[in-house]
């Protein structure tokens, strides 16, 4: 009897793991490549977002601020490259059981005026073959402050060819 | 000076045969345990085979962001595939054409006839691109359709649930308001497009009263990979489309069916378990009927552990052969039997795994079967035994 009721405790404990949702796997530090992307100080003169997709011309210089997210899933595999969503936009809260908060699904109509890509890009403008969250332990929702240059199509989408990142928190 | 002597091979055999009725009804209870968990075996590797075969590695789907992770419920823009064309470096060519397939992927009402209740089929509209994407797929008989024509795969009469007959070149179905003529049959090495009905992508929009589509599905070039279709994507958020490897996508669905699969498992194992006790009860009968003669064994100099190696191979003797009879038929008449689901229709599988899953099961119902009664039958002394009637 006791065995039975040990085997139903292990079986019940069995079922539970995995019911729970999915846990995001802690992103690891920086790599040896991605070190020299990092800033060590916070660029002056950043704008958010949806600032920028007003302002930017295609080609300008420009610092860029916003929060990783805009998806469920805001990177490239395999490459160096992620969205950001402007500040102004608040990820969807805890208590609306939301499993992805950074895939800002509370607030859709709103997305995507606040939404642009960032891209850590070669010499050639051709992104880096690595992981963004490899290259630079980045993660969902941390805030980051990019450098480089605008790049803009004529559908309004705006791409960010990143050349330094200062991460906030 | 340790060695056991076991009692001889042909005593066990012998054995099986004196009892010739008690022996066949076991055999037929072990061949129908063994072969339900072919069945079951079987249909958890058809499942997951006909979605493993599905994708091939150097496709990408591209489709709606706002279908999630169901194709049948996105709508893209048709020059999304032109778009993709101009726009990505990676895509395959050959001969100057490239490799992109816009496609309209649609669950319908499909009937035979115009009176005939209609069946839930799924039809998928495509253009001459199509084969140059999808290459497992190979038209065995018949044409490529034209206008007003169809193609359909080989699991489609499974889906619809009639005759292969009803589906023959020349013969017309019913969907979406119009009547198309069967120009051809296709295959597709087991895949998922099997179950489905191809016909001209501009005559099904046609029908359909739609100028978009469900998805573009892009062969990429060696070198290439989905995640520079998915970069593309992702900065003309614009165009709120999605790109996913199409093996990753039908890995998806293949996480989509873990329960049944799971299901699928716990069943072979109750099977195995109901086996098991179903074996153990034959097998006291059949062991405590002999304890007389088993006494004598011990009595003539036999040891125990000989006894009890003997009536195990007994058990695994009719065990194995369950297995051989099981398989047999699970070869010859399970394997590739048609069987509907939610998506489509995929053949059930009998392959190496599920042989050895079948086999062993039938394998482990002989020896754990004999085990518990033989040992309860050397727990009796010998002169007890050899007084017993």
């Amino acid at each position: 009897m006791r065995m039975v009721l040990a085997m139903g405790v292990l079986g019940f404990c069995a079922l539970s793991i995995g019911c729970g949702p999915a846990a995001t796997p802690p992103a690891a530090g920086p790599s040896a490549e991605g070190k020299a992307f990092l800033l060590s100080a916070e660029p002056m003169g950043a704008k958010g977002v949806k600032q920028l997709k007003v302002d930017a011309k295609d080609g300008d210089e420009i610092v860029a601020e916003g929060r990783i997210g805009g998806d469920a899933k805001p990177w490239i595999e395999g490459q160096a490259a992620f969205l950001v969503v402007d500040k102004s936009l608040s990820p969807c809260a805890g208590d609306e059981g939301c499993p992805t908060p950074w895939d800002y699904c509370c607030s859709t109509n709103e997305l995507p005026e606040c939404k642009a890509i960032v891209k850590f890009v070669d010499a050639s403008d051709k992104p880096l073959a690595t992981d963004a969250r490899k290259l630079l332990g980045v993660k969902e929702l941390q805030t980051v402050v990019v450098r480089g240059k605008a790049k803009r199509d004529e559908a309004g989408n705006l791409t960010v060819l990143a050349t330094g990142i200062f991460v906030r928190n | 000076m340790f060695r056991l002597r076991l009692l001889p091979w042909e005593y066990g055999v012998r054995n099986l045969l004196r009892r010739p009725a008690r022996s066949a009804l076991t055999l037929g209870a072990l061949s129908t345990v063994v072969l339900l968990v072919f069945v079951v075996v079987a249909f958890i590797r058809g499942l997951e085979s006909s979605l493993a075969v599905s994708g091939q590695p150097n496709v990408v789907l591209v489709y709606s962001i706002n279908a999630a992770e169901d194709i049948e419920n996105s709508a893209i823009p048709a020059r999304s595939a032109s778009l993709l064309s101009a726009s990505l470096e990676g895509v395959e060519k050959q001969f100057g054409v490239t490799r992109i397939s816009p496609e309209l992927y649609v669950g319908t009402r499909i009937s035979l006839r115009e009176n005939d209740p209609p069946m839930f089929g799924i039809v998928r509209g495509v253009s001459h691109a199509a084969p140059l994407v999808r290459r497992q797929v190979q038209v065995t008989e018949g044409h490529w359709p034209g206008p007003g024509e169809v193609i359909v795969g080989k699991l489609v009469a499974a889906k619809l649930s009639c005759q292969a007959s009803d589906l023959e070149i020349g013969k017309t179905i019913r969907f979406d308001g119009r009547e198309w003529k069967i120009a051809g049959h296709f295959a597709a090495n087991g895949a998922a497009f099997e179950s489905e009905i191809w016909v001209p992508l501009t005559d099904f929009q046609n029908a359909l009263k739609r100028q978009d589509l469900s998805l573009v599905a892009i062969g990429m070039a060696d070198g290439s990979s989905p995640s520079d279709v998915e970069l593309f994507c992702k900065e003309r958020y614009d165009l709120e489309l999605q790109a996913i490897g199409e093996v990753k996508y039908y890995a998806s669905l293949q996480k989509h069916y873990q329960p049944v699969r799971m299901l699928g498992w716990l069943v072979v194992l109750l099977v195995a378990g109901a086996g098991v006790f179903a074996g153990l009860n034959t097998m006291y009968g059949s062991v405590m009927g002999r304890v007389r003669e088993l006494a004598t064994l011990q009595a003539v100099g036999y040891r125990r552990r000989a006894i009890v190696a003997s009536l195990i191979q007994e058990a695994v003797l009719l065990s194995t052969s369950a297995s051989l009879v099981a398989a047999v038929v699970a070869i010859f008449v399970i394997n590739g039997t048609a069987v509907r689901f939610t998506m489509g229709a995929f053949a059930l599988r009998v392959d190496s795994v599920a042989i050895l899953v079948g086999c062993g099961t039938g394998l482990l119902l002989g020896v754990f079967g004999a085990i518990p009664p033989a040992w309860k039958a050397m727990q009796h002394s010998v002169v007890d035994g050899l007084k017993a009637v």
